[in-house]
């Protein structure tokens, strides 16, 4: 087993008893719900991380038809099951978000922009799923998925980026709302984040691969 | 890259067709009616706020209609077509010939929208907006275009595409929608275009963006 694997665990490991354990911030409002940070946001890390990886195979698989040659089909699976634990990553996000915002917005979903783009990535990301779906002759589904998984990345990350300047939001780090870098004085928090942030990645870079290979061996 | 003289031989082609095929540019221009005048009997009396939306909305199904139909060619026609020009001059010459039919729907629905429901007079504004507000609507409806324009070229390929257009293209726009929508709410408030051009700006390279993206990608989705 590979060294950075078993660092990945060992680090999500850290960061479940860290994160529950250690001393936190005392604010008003958030209380201990500020714990959410460190179980919340590695997930949409994970996530664009994954996505990363996704879309990186879907260019090498149309790169890999460029000489007149057929196209390397393993590349598709990869993409497709990289996107697919991006996307179980992002509805974990989604359900911790949704309960630390029971817990401090009142409500478990409100219009804010963050919300927004994490609908639009799933319903995106569901729609490759459809489009592979849809087609049976392997090398067009594998072609039409990453031309797909392409256009729809880049138009993603806009939609991510356009969005927050567009209206305000309650989320933290959004509109004036105290986020991680308001919490300089608090170098303990960081100690947890950061490993928090780089062992659900390697985990999650783990699982997918994981699956990848499975994947391998039943086809 | 692209040659200029092709893409014009292009776009006149598609206007010649078009104009000679009945159901051509007619279909949308009759959903974007039809839809309109639903819309008139269901709501009376809409504050502006719920009149764009509404146009909006009237707008983006009109627009999906259109786009649908771009890359609907019999495969003898595609074959004719790709020996004549090249990939990206298709994507850009396909592209621009949905951009201006969405255009046209879009105009259609604005005035539709206008005579059915009347036009929204917000507070303290003596005349429609309307230089600032078409301007607004005509950019929104190209940006739509250029992204409706790849996925109907993607769901094209597809031999069981009825709904998957939408489902792929839906989620794509939304960018490009609360751009425009921001845009045209701003002009129909009476802002001058000073305020407007950034979002103006905003519009135009969300319709740049997914032709650029589409010029590099078009290529490999043909090869198949």
């Amino acid at each position: 087993m590979k060294a950075w694997k078993l660092l990945g665990l060992a680090l999500v490991g850290y960061s479940l008893y860290a994160g529950l354990m250690f001393e936190v911030p005392r604010l008003v409002i958030l209380n201990e719900t500020i714990r959410n940070l460190y179980f919340h946001v590695p997930m949409w890390f994970t996530m664009i991380a994954l996505l990363g990886g996704s879309l990186a195979y879907s260019i090498r698989l149309l790169r890999s038809g460029d000489a007149g040659q057929a196209l390397d089909l393993d590349r598709d699976r990869q993409a497709k099951n990289f996107a697919e634990v991006a996307m179980v990553f992002a509805l974990l996000g989604l359900f911790t978000g949704m309960v630390w915002a029971k817990a401090t917005w009142g409500a478990y979903w409100t219009a804010d922009p963050k919300l927004n783009g994490t609908a639009v990535t799933l319903l995106i990301y569901a729609a490759y799923f459809v489009l592979r779906g849809s087609v049976d002759d392997p090398e067009k589904k594998a072609r039409l998925g990453a031309v797909y998984n392409v256009f729809a990345f880049v138009l993603m990350i806009v939609f991510i980026g356009i969005l927050p300047r567009m209206t305000d939001s309650l989320h933290p780090g959004n509109g004036g709302n105290p986020a991680f870098g308001n919490y300089d004085l608090d170098n303990g928090m960081r100690l947890v984040f950061y490993p928090a942030v780089l062992g659900w990645i390697f985990t999650g870079w783990w699982i997918a691969t994981l699956r990848v290979r499975l994947a391998r061996l039943t086809s | 890259m692209v040659r200029a003289k092709i893409l014009a031989q292009f776009i006149r082609w598609e206007w010649a067709l078009e104009y000679r095929r009945s159901n051509g540019w007619f279909l949308p221009v009759l959903f974007a009616a039809m839809v309109g005048y639903l819309v008139s009997l269901l709501v009376r009396q809409p504050n502006p706020v719920q009149w764009l939306s509404l146009l909006w909305i009237t707008l983006v199904f009109s627009a999906l209609q259109t786009a649908t139909r771009s890359f609907s060619a019999s495969p003898s026609e595609w074959l004719y077509l790709n020996q004549l020009a090249r990939p990206s001059e298709l994507l850009l010459g396909k592209s621009m010939t949905t951009a201006l039919n969405t255009v046209f729907v879009a105009w259609t629905g604005v005035f539709l929208f206008g005579l059915w429901l009347g036009w929204p007079r917000p507070e303290g504004l003596d005349a429609f907006p309307i230089w600032t507000f078409l301007t607004s609507i005509t950019l929104g409806a190209v940006a739509m275009s250029t992204t409706l324009s790849f996925t109907a070229a993607l769901s094209s390929k597809l031999s069981r595409n009825t709904g998957v257009m939408a489902i792929l293209s839906l989620p794509l726009l939304l960018p490009t929608l609360l751009v425009a929508m921001r845009s045209s709410k701003l002009a129909l408030l009476g802002e001058p275009w000073t305020v407007l051009y950034p979002n103006w700006l905003g519009e135009l390279a969300l319709s740049a963006l997914p032709l650029a993206l589409g010029a590099l990608l078009f290529p490999y989705l043909w090869r198949s």
